[in-house]
């Protein structure tokens, strides 16, 4: 009987002790992702057709591991604009970013609705420019005053995490 | 002197060592009395050979039911789990021992794969590889926290207002330097 009683409160301590190693691992593990994480900094440039025109930027960056997708979305009048970007690492340790862009877009006086998908693999190093043009891109000579064209630039490059703060 | 029956089958069986085979099959084959016992035991033989294999199950049935008419044996078949197994001291020490080492190897499995066992490993190749024995939504909870670490934004951005955003051609992805515009 005695034993009995003895066997539930050693049962409970290690089931407490498993807990709080747990607990550690889990923040050995965060540890271990924010090693290993990525930085993707999306920047968003509108540059218009006359040089003299001051351009517009916005920049997002994210934090991934490799093997999970980033999203950024676009959001303007008539224009949709949807990347998917996904760096891997491959064996050799050089970095893949596997982009997908998706547009959609209104334009006038149809007000019809048009929508571009774009997919590419590209094997790139850390701090290489990828470009994007989700509408295309445009020759500057021979364009409307009014025209701005729109681009996305993806670079990626390890986390620091001091340097983040 | 004519030999007895016994002496007669040992011989029919091959079992009379030399030099008295050959006596025996000397007066076998000048006795007329031999001859025909010898006949008779080969056709006993051959009829034993030739019969077909008695069904003992109705015999054994009635052994069985007169052992459990006299108490010696029981209606039905023991179960497994009702048979008493005798085992030296020590062996069932071991037995028990090893049961308990198993449910508690058990038990701690258990408790670490509800708690969220991570195992991470280094590849060869520079990679790490993560285990992480939890819920899909833990695991995505914390790869929400890395997101909460930096305070990176939610991933949209917001173009600005009344700027004329119009196609001019096949969306087109690539390397900085595939674009002859930008390069340096």
């Amino acid at each position: 009987m005695i034993r009995r009683r003895l066997m539930v409160p050693l049962l409970l301590a290690a089931a407490a002790v498993a807990a709080r190693a747990e607990d550690m691992k889990i923040a050995e593990a965060l540890k271990a992702l924010l090693d290993n994480a990525l930085e993707v900094r999306i920047s968003a440039r509108i540059l218009p057709a006359e040089a003299a025109k001051e351009s517009w930027t916005a920049e997002s960056t994210r934090l991934t591991i490799p093997g999970r997708s980033v999203k950024v979305r676009l959001e303007g009048d008539n224009v949709q604009i949807y990347l998917v970007c996904t760096p891997y690492r491959q064996e050799n340790g050089d970095m893949l970013l596997v982009s997908q862009g998706q547009v959609w877009f209104t334009q006038p006086p149809e007000k019809t609705a048009k929508y571009f998908s774009t997919f590419s693999s590209i094997p790139v190093t850390y701090g290489e420019k990828v470009l994007f043009f989700p509408l295309g891109l445009s020759e500057t000579a021979g364009q409307d005053k009014d025209y701005f064209n729109i681009e996305l630039e993806i670079v990626i490059v390890p986390y620091e995490k001091d340097a983040a703060h | 002197m004519c030999p007895d029956r016994q002496i007669l089958s040992a011989w029919l069986d091959g079992e009379i060592d030399a030099p008295w085979d050959r006596e025996l099959e000397d007066h076998v084959g000048s006795c007329a009395d031999c001859q025909a016992r010898v006949e008779r035991l080969e056709s006993v033989r051959r009829s034993l050979l030739e019969a077909p294999v008695p069904d003992w199950r109705p015999a054994m049935e009635r052994v069985r039911s007169s052992l459990v008419s006299r108490g010696l044996a029981s209606e039905r078949a023991v179960p497994v789990w009702r048979r008493r197994v005798a085992l030296p001291l020590p062996l069932a020490v071991a037995a028990v021992a090893l049961v308990m080492v198993l449910a508690g190897a058990l038990t701690v499995s258990v408790i670490r794969s509800s708690f969220g066992m991570v195992r991470i490993t280094r590849q060869g190749y520079g990679g790490t590889e993560i285990r992480i024995a939890a819920p899909v939504s833990d695991l995505e909870a914390l790869l929400q926290s890395i997101d909460k670490d930096t305070g990176s934004p939610e991933g949209v951005i917001v173009l600005p207002k009344n700027v004329r955003l119009v196609p001019v051609g096949e969306p087109r992805m690539g390397k900085e330097a595939e674009f002859p515009r930008r390069a340096p």
